[in-house]
């Protein structure tokens, strides 16, 4: 069988599982969520409503049915695409999702882009004298970076930063005295977009501190994964025999260490970016960042169920996505990978 | 070798200095628009529905949106706003004539007239989540011409006319609602205050004085308000002259310790409202062993409200021996007795305890309150220092959406919580904790009671109850005391302190100042020259 063909049934494995793992966890989240104490109805009209009035929207939002019913009903939107709708506003989750997602999505990839750059940045820059002074700094900082608590790091830069210096905002996405930008929800493509240089500036003073301190966070983790690849990687057989046709050091690690030590490190970013969706919570309540995650802790604490399952599905569906598509990547990029 | 190490080194420093050079750039301070207001408070606003509000946050957006019949002044008398003058109620009290300004516009240019007032009343008691505090007392909404609103009531209220100036009955456009009679709308509003949204989010809201405005124009631009997620985020936001002006009945007790300074140094301008939340335990009255009376007297006996203030919240939040707030009639008197171990001993002694034999008391906090938490470690405490034979408090903490769930349900022995009634009357402090439809004795079987935990009543209680509805004036007062001292007598509420509203401003904008309702008057904030 030939490579390509391998590559397409591998692919249509993967995707072909992905429905299954998110059923499971849409299952889970549906059951999980009526163990739970409390009662969505009580969040909405408070527990001191009248029984009628109670029963009346225990009826409306159909939590009067058999647990069968209400799963089956669930699936039955979750398969039309229809996530329902808020239970304190009546919001429809979708629009929820549309609004947040972006916030939570624009933070992530800025944090992982600015992780990428300083871990990686640190990871190599010590390659070049192994043990050497450089290189024991690069092991610390990345150890340091990853064992830090990222709540205590992002309240430390937030006190330095904002509220001492007051250089940059203590929280928040956008400049309260301007108008948010219309269009996609990421703002520094909207504001790119619309050419508001001053709604620009914002975002960025916004995004700095937040997004600052997740790279940091994130950035030991691609410098400990770099380094340790790039020195097993630079060990191998084919890297001696590029030394011995006489290839300077600088073209060796450039053309056949490095590419093959960031193979690993791609998989590292996919996940990560995965994770950091749904699981930058901290980061969010910190700097009070409208995101996805700050809105799924609001939701369960409200017991709003339905936003707290299309929440879960829809950051589950993207961390099953974007795991597939890195190993798909990877299994593209790597000849030696075998499906 | 070396010269790739150098070269690199030198590009590293390259990206360094353009990152910084570019951080500098950013982090500047953007000039602020010196005529508007940034005005931070905590959580998000989820409805901008009178119907629906009943955070502290949107009740406070609404109220500099719209305007209430009357306001309660500073000295808690009914002022009216929307209303020409003050209710005109017939002898028999079944019958309030409301006459109402002729001059009032709604922010889409229609009238306000009586028809519109009714249809805000009838749409907040068809819909409106909150709309059992109103209960069965008013029976019909006439408009008896176009600016005269007729209320028709099942049974003389006294405190109906402090339900006039709840938030939730905010008169909206009927012109603007008309698609919504019978459902909510979330995120937009259209009444007749001083300001109009012009943007709305969940956390982020810009307001613009309304031209039209029937009353004096507002003292600012504008206001932008802004919700964060968490007090450090507020704190910080304030002492780092991000914005102007903090409410928040919500913040951490270090930190509105630390503004509370900071005000007395003159770095900050403090304003504070009437004290209309109350903290207090819940006991659960119908079960062993708090179903014996001289026990729960005897925990409200070892109560020290005066450290407990201090350990607590710095001596912030007053001391409460009564359940109404002490500015409401019937507050002011003392009924709850003072910290006194001897005589809760002797109350234990009495039911068999101390004698070798430890009275337990679970105490449930809410987790997500810190000052909940200090409360009860610092009770425990007192009763391990005052009454280490007779009794030890054991510690419990559920979310709050749990501790609602389960009340109902007699799930907590003795539970801290707190109240802050819809409208400023004492009956929106008394009804929502005594008020009983079915009794057997001192044990509510239905009823308020039984949803707020304690499943507490006695006989003579509901009748004093409702007198105390019908009354008026000084009348009115004894009733309320007697009801405050059958309270007392049973403990099955021990009240432990009282919140104080506050709100602080930089030292360039005026003090904030509140209404006779806790609420911020927003529209009086100005920066000072």
């Amino acid at each position: 069988m030939g490579r390509a063909r391998e590559l397409v049934r591998y692919s249509a494995t993967r995707l072909g599982l992905a429905p299954l793992m998110l059923w499971l966890i849409a299952t889970l989240v549906f059951l999980l969520l009526r163990v739970a104490p409390g009662d969505p109805v009580d969040a909405v009209l408070g527990s001191r409503a009248p029984a009628d009035a109670k029963a009346e929207m225990r009826a409306r939002l159909g939590l009067d049915q058999s647990l069968f019913d209400q799963y089956w009903h669930y699936l039955q939107g979750l398969f039309q695409g229809d996530l329902g709708q808020a239970l304190i506003n009546q919001e429809p989750v979708r629009s929820i999702i549309n609004r947040t997602l972006p916030a939570s999505l624009e933070l992530s990839v800025i944090a992982l882009i600015a992780a990428a750059i300083i871990g990686l940045s640190i990871g190599f820059s010590g390659i070049a004298r192994p043990e050497g002074k450089i290189d024991l700094s690069g092991r610390l900082y990345g150890l340091g970076t990853y064992a830090l608590p990222p709540f205590w790091v992002a309240m430390l830069l937030q006190l330095l930063f904002a509220v001492s210096l007051g250089w940059l905002p203590v929280g928040g996405r956008f400049p309260p005295s301007l108008l948010p930008p219309d269009g996609s929800g990421f703002y520094l493509f909207d504001c790119l977009r619309s050419g508001d240089w001053t709604g620009l500036r914002g975002t960025i003073r916004h995004l700095i501190l937040p997004a600052g301190t997740l790279a940091l966070l994130l950035s030991g983790t691609f410098t400990t994964a770099l380094r340790l690849n790039l020195r097993r990687t630079l060990r191998n057989d084919y890297v001696e025999a590029a030394r011995s046709r006489g290839l300077t050091e600088r073209q060796v690690i450039l053309r056949h260490g490095l590419p093959n030590a960031l193979l690993p490190v791609l998989t590292i970013a996919g996940i990560t970016v995965a994770s950091l969706i749904g699981g930058a919570l901290l980061i969010e309540v910190t700097f009070s960042w409208p995101g996805i995650a700050l809105r799924l802790q609001e939701a369960i604490n409200q017991r709003d169920y339905p936003v707290v399952q299309g929440i879960v599905v829809v950051i589950a569906a993207l961390v099953v996505l974007v795991s597939v598509a890195v190993d798909l990547l990877v299994a593209a990029l790597d000849p030696r990978i075998r499906y | 070798m070396k010269s790739d190490q150098i070269q690199f080194q030198c590009g590293l420093l390259r990206v360094a200095s353009t990152l910084l050079f570019a951080f500098a750039q950013v982090a500047c301070q953007p000039p602020a628009n010196q005529s508007r207001l940034t005005v931070a408070s905590l959580g998000k606003i989820s409805s901008l529905d009178p119907a629906q509000a009943s955070t502290l946050g949107t009740t406070q957006l609404l109220s500099a949106l719209g305007d209430t019949l009357y306001r309660l002044d500073q000295q808690g008398e009914l002022t009216p706003r929307l209303a020409s003058s003050a209710p005109e109620i017939s002898d028999n009290g079944l019958t309030i004539s409301i006459p109402l300004r002729r001059d009032v516009l709604f922010h889409d240019g229609s009238h306000f007239d009586a028809e519109a007032m009714a249809f805000s009343i009838r749409r907040f008691l068809d819909i409106g989540t909150l709309s059992y505090v109103v209960g069965d007392r008013i029976a019909a909404v006439e408009v008896a011409s176009r600016y005269r609103l007729v209320l028709k009531l099942n049974r003389p209220s006294t405190s109906l006319e402090g339900l006039l100036t709840s938030v939730n009955l905010t008169p909206i456009s009927p012109k603007a609602y008309l698609n919504y009679k019978d459902r909510f709308l979330h995120d937009r509003f259209v009444g007749t205050g001083p300001y109009k949204l012009t943007s709305f989010s969940e956390h982020q809201q810009r307001l613009e004085p309304f031209q039209n405005y029937w009353d004096t124009q507002p003292s600012n631009d504008g206001l932008d308000l802004i919700t964060l997620s968490n007090s450090t985020a507020l704190f910080g936001a304030l002492t780092s002259g991000e914005v102007d002006v903090l409410l928040s009945a919500s913040i951490d007790e270090d930190q509105r310790h630390a503004l509370h300074n900071m005000a007395q140094r003159g770095q900050l301008h403090e304003g504070r409202g009437p004290a209309m939340g109350i903290g207090y335990v819940t006991l659960l009255s119908n079960v062993e062993p708090l179903n014996d009376r001289k026990l729960r007297q005897a925990l409200a006996l070892s109560l020290d409200r005066l450290e407990i203030s201090k350990r607590v919240s710095y001596g912030l939040r007053q001391p409460l021996q009564s359940l109404v707030p002490p500015s409401l009639p019937g507050g002011n008197r003392p009924s709850w007795p003072s910290h006194n171990p001897e005589a809760a001993r002797s109350l234990l002694r009495e039911s068999g305890y101390c004698n070798g034999r430890v009275l337990s008391i679970p105490l449930t906090f809410r987790t997500n309150v810190p000052a909940d938490k200090l409360f009860a470690l610092t009770w425990q405490a007192q009763v391990q220092r005052d009454l280490p034979d007779c009794m030890n408090i054991t510690l419990d903490g559920v979310e709050s959406t749990t501790v609602y769930r389960q009340l109902g349900e007699g799930a907590f022995k003795a539970v801290m919580l707190d109240w802050r009634g819809s409208y400023p009357d004492p009956e929106a402090y008394l009804t929502p904790l005594l008020s009983c439809l079915k009794a057997n004795g001192e044990i509510c079987l239905e009823g308020e009671a039984a949803i707020s935990g304690s499943f507490w009543s006695t006989p003579g209680l509901q009748n004093t109850l409702r007198s105390s509805d019908v009354l008026r004036g000084k009348a009115r007062l004894d009733p309320l005391h007697r009801l405050e001292d059958l309270t007392a007598e049973g403990s099955a509420y021990i009240p432990v302190w009282l919140e104080t509203p506050r709100a602080w401003s930089q030292t360039s904008i005026s003090q904030p100042r509140f209404d006779g309702s806790g609420r911020v008057r927003l529209n009086q904030l100005r920066r000072m020259d």
